[in-house]
């Protein structure tokens, strides 16, 4: 292929007024979905409307039961979480559906401080009798662990809160018919297996729609409801003879939002677009590894930064409370607003407020308000996510809101925000960075990630990868990944998107804690440009 | 709440059988009680008890067929299910590849259900974790954790006459000791099916002493080390493995197992002729599921034996177009081993690496099975048949393949703690396994 820009464009019929326009609007989100500074509360008709119809409301009495019992049980703080999931998943293999399948999971849990010892029990057996021996229970169970503890759990102090919410939404997506969702899945499967030499084209749509009411002994009660949508499309091609095949996936990012964000994610018409870079990436050239100059698109990077940066100013990591599995943190506490994780340029800010963002809410699950706080300030270490009862660890008076549990059955714990890197004020624009790069590689979209338990060393993959020579994409290349240590990673940042570049990537599976659980968190960021070691992951073939 | 009977279940599938207007339905229950400890910085953290009954129910009309999921209430709810599946597949688009519900099947006669691991409770926990937290404290070493239990019932009914009920319970606890300068950490676990066959102490032993033995690491050069993995290592390895034994993907050129022009490698010599993978669910120690999630019976199988790939995973579907026998996936993994123990190992080898656990392993390339991942928890150099020194951890980026192929030793094979699977593997002592980088991470 041509050095040339110009001859690159044409051939892949990208060619456009802004060269890498079609491409970076693949990068994640659909305009339509940018950040909002603030919080974008829904109108309050729409919150209404959705939560008068509630079946959590006929057992709010429960709920409130089981707290009580709690109390009088000896508990000194308790809280029930009503939690009803409901899923909708339809998958498209090649010309036909391969699954429909749905479900709603409906319990109730009980949270309870006794002896300065949490407690938790869940059913879903929702009655008097059942709830009112769960809150026991609970009681019990925490009392037990008071003779395990050197020092009592203590929450830092909240205010009171009353309130309802429901995240954003234009459409209900469980309202929209289920021919309609696999007729669009149907329809970008096929577009994607017309393109020739494409074998294989998989299809998703994955929905959930996620409701709680809360309420606590302190008196806070809160109802909230969350729609978060996931469409996906692989188009896989084979070259039999060579015994090698490549896959490429759609980098549309996860949303807390409706079916809107289906229909704004185009699938049938960006299927053509992702079997052709399928065949692409098939026939790349197989990348030169060594230490590179590497241009991280937003598709790419956000997970870079969940898995560097999210989880390593998790405050309870830090601590050692999830030493066992998931695992510690690089960083200490004490050398909070000291040490440097990047260079002068990085500025994270931890966000659940951000419109679009899977872990945007109004209040976490101790009914502590949702808010935006810095977590790395001009390369420094200045922030990070904490609950009521890890607060006070640092010195803080207060819980950043970062409070969860993935179900009634599970016990709610600090979980990540959105964590997002902050755009460069050059104004830089893609083209920009790679016009700077003499020698590099630029990546798009997620591929393999694996990162140790203390957050040093990582390993990253990605969907596509463009060989960058002299300022120029050159040509495509596979079997690339990038490691590096996040603190040298972070350091080398030299170059950063401006605003108009920035996007939200996300994902329905940040995992933690035993018995694990999962959350759903977004990463937003500009592209960026770093040092890293390139390796070849071609294992030979 | 208590465990749902087999006799509550039957009677739970018979009125979703009963409730049944479309072609067939088949009705998958799942009951639990379960409950866990976890503890950090030497004391309880958080303890609960989750209980749940289940109910899924698979509508199947002509071609199209949906699956809901829902809570079981009553019969009332439970119709409302049906319904809602009926309703859901009837608008299902139709799927060629649908396959009718799996007949009666003979099932190979497994105990999984042990009365005292079904009956622990939060004074369980509470000995268990005392007792391993009693030796880390004696020891001086941070200590994170865990204790779980669980007592579940599946049962899988559906309108072709298949029913079949499985009573499980299982126990597993677990510990990172870490010392407190930070430079050292030591991980242990046990996971059985019944509470007598674990042995808390010793777990805590095992974590402690390796914590102790990995206090200052040194770098090493990554490269190509021969590597005594212990049998967690192993088993972490070998699921990226388990998962390509699927016949489609290897007639469809997708695998590691798929022969160049086409076809699928079995019948060949692909590994050490030492290597021989079997499942069993009715293994004595060992038990597991006797049925697939759709009620097929999961009979004993050897994938590979001697070194030579036998039969590759086939699904229903699959075996009725390409005229083979269906192979449901396993529930449980058998490496075979040797009565060697890990001493016997490491005095065998002259300079190589022993690794006690992998962390955050990826598919880097599913032809390959070429994996990513880092040691953790006690990663020490081995010089001269002996422990020389703790060493940092390292990411290697090596494919199971490699593992099963360059075999220098094998040791008596363990249960593992891996979750939703019934893993007994041994230590394996390989040669040529290549790491690529190095961490600081302890």
């Amino acid at each position: 292929m041509s050095s040339s820009r110009r001859s690159f464009l044409v051939t892949t019929g990208l060619a456009s007024a802004g060269a890498l326009l079609p491409r970076s609007r693949a990068w994640a989100a659909p305009a339509f979905r940018e950040p909002a500074a603030d919080s974008a509360p829904s109108p309050a008709s729409q919150t209404e409307a959705t939560l008068a119809v509630s079946r959590l409301l006929a057992d709010e009495a429960l709920a409130k039961r089981a707290v009580e019992v709690a109390e009088k049980a000896g508990a000194t703080y308790a809280d029930a979480r009503l939690v009803l999931w409901a899923r909708e998943r339809i998958s498209v293999r090649d010309d036909h559906i391969s699954g429909v399948g749905g479900g709603d999971e409906y319990g109730i849990g009980v949270r309870v401080l006794a002896d300065g010892a949490w407690g938790f029990a869940a059913t879903s057996e929702l009655n008097r009798r059942s709830v009112e021996a769960l809150a026991k229970k609970a009681v019990a169970m925490a009392q037990r662990n008071g003779r395990l503890r050197r020092s009592p759990i203590e929450l830092a102090p909240t205010p009171v809160v009353t309130g309802t919410w429901v995240a954003p939404f234009e459409t209900d997506p469980f309202k929209v018919p289920l021919q309609d969702k696999a007729d669009m899945l149907l329809g970008a499967a096929e577009a994607a297996l017309r393109v020739p030499g494409i074998s294989h084209v998989s299809a998703s749509l994955m929905i959930v729609r996620e409701e709680k009411l809360l309420i606590t002994s302190e008196g806070s009660r809160t109802h909230q409801v969350f729609f978060r949508t996931m469409p996906g499309l692989t188009a896989s091609a084979v070259d039999v003879r060579q015994g090698r095949f490549a896959s490429r996936d759609h980098e549309v990012a996860p949303m807390l939002a409706g079916w809107e964000h289906v229909v704004g994610a185009k699938l049938v018409d960006e299927a053509p677009r992702i079997a052709q870079e399928a065949l692409q990436k098939l026939h790349a050239a197989t990348v030169e590894p060594g230490l590179k100059t590497v241009i991280l698109a937003p598709s790419n990077l956000w997970l870079t930064i969940h898995e560097s940066i999210g989880h390593s100013t998790e405050l309870d990591r830090a601590l050692g409370m999830e030493a066992n599995f998931a695992g510690t943190s690089f960083i200490k506490p004490e050398t909070t607003g000291e040490l440097r994780i990047g260079a002068e340029r990085v500025n994270f800010f931890a966000d659940r407020t951000q419109a679009g963002g899977l872990a945007t809410t109004a209040w976490d699950d101790e009914a502590v308000a949702a808010q935006r706080w810095p977590i790395v300030k001009d390369g420094i270490l200045v922030g990070w996510q904490t609950t009521r009862e890890l607060a006070g660890a640092i010195g803080e008076k207060a819980s950043r809101g970062c409070s969860y549990a993935d179900s009634y059955g599970s016990i709610a714990f600090q979980r990540m925000p959105n964590i997002s890197l902050q755009p460069g004020t050059e104004g830089y624009t893609t083209e920009d960075l790679i016009n700077a790069t003499d020698d590099g590689v630029l990546i798009t979209g997620r591929g393999s990630w694996s990162i140790d338990q203390q957050r040093y060393n990582f390993q990253f993959g990605g969907q596509t990868f463009w060989e960058i020579k002299n300022g120029r994409l050159r040509r495509p290349l596979r079997d690339v990944a990038y490691q590096a240590n996040t603190i040298e990673f972070w350091s080398s940042c030299d170059m950063i998107g401006g605003p108009g570049t920035y996007r939200l990537g996300g994902s329905f599976s940040d995992g933690k804690g035993e018995p694990g659980q999962v959350n759903a968190v977004s990463h937003g960021c500009p592209p960026a440009r770093f040092k890293a070691n390139v390796l070849n992951t071609g294992g030979g073939k | 709440m208590t465990l749902l009977s087999k006799k509550e279940a039957q009677a739970i599938t018979k009125a979703a059988l009963k409730a049944k207007t479309v072609d067939a339905i088949a009705v998958s229950i799942t009951s639990e009680m379960s409950g866990y400890l976890r503890f950090s910085q030497n004391q309880a953290a958080a303890t609960g008890e989750t209980e749940r009954l289940e109910v899924s129910v698979t509508a199947t009309t002509g071609d199209r067929s949906a699956t809901v999921t829902g809570a079981y209430v009553d019969d009332a709810g439970l119709r409302a299910l049906v319904g809602r599946a009926e309703a859901l597949a009837k608008l299902a688009p139709k799927n060629p590849e649908n396959m009718p519900p799996v007949a009666a099947q003979t099932y190979l006669a497994v105990d999984e259900e042990d009365a005292k691991t079904a009956k622990m409770g939060a004074e369980e926990r509470f000995d268990l974790t005392r007792k391993l937290l009693r030796v880390a404290n004696k020891a001086r070493l941070d200590a994170a954790g865990m204790v779980s239990h669980r007592h579940r019932a599946v049962a899988i009914g559906n309108s072709a006459g298949l029913f079949a009920y499985h009573p499980s319970t299982s126990v597993s606890l677990s510990m990172t000791c870490r010392t407190r300068d930070g430079t050292g950490s030591g991980w242990a676990a046990a996971m059985e099916h019944q509470l007598a066959a674990i042995d808390a102490a010793a777990v805590a032993e095992r974590a402690a002493e390796k914590a102790d033995l990995s206090k200052d690491p040194e770098p090493v050069e990554p490269g190509a080390y021969t590597v005594i993995l212990e049998p967690q290592a192993v088993a972490e390895l070998l699921l990226f493995l388990g998962w390509s034994l699927d016949r489609r993907s290897a007639d469809e050129g997708r695998s590691a197992f798929a022969k160049p022009g086409g076809g699928t490698q079995i019948g060949e010599a692909l590994f050490h002729p030492s290597i021989t993978l079997r499942s069993d669910p009715s293994a004595p120690d060992h038990p597991s599921s006797p049925f697939a999630g759709d009620g097929q019976a999961l009979p004993k199988t050897t994938w590979i034996d001697k070194g030579v790939l036998k039969t590759l995973s086939t699904s229903r579907y699959w075996a009725a177009k390409s005229g083979v026998a269906a192979v449901p996936q396993p529930r449980s993994f058998i490496l075979d081993g040797t009565s060697k123990t890990d001493e016997e190992l490491i005095q065998g080898v002259d300079e190589g690496i022993l690794v006690t656990r992998f962390w955050y392993n990826r598919m880097l390339q599913p032809q390959s099975i070429l994996a990513t991942g880092l040691t953790r928890d006690g990663t020490f150099q081995i010089k001269g048949g002996k422990i020389s020194r703790s060493i940092k951890n390292l990411r290697y980026n090596e494919s199971p393949l490699t593992m099963l192929k360059s075999v220098l030793a094998l040791g008596t094979p363990k249960r593992v703690a891996v979750d939703g699977q019934t893993v007994v593997v041994p230590t394996m002592v390989v040669g040529g396994f290549t790491f690529s980088s190095l961490s600081d991470a302890v």
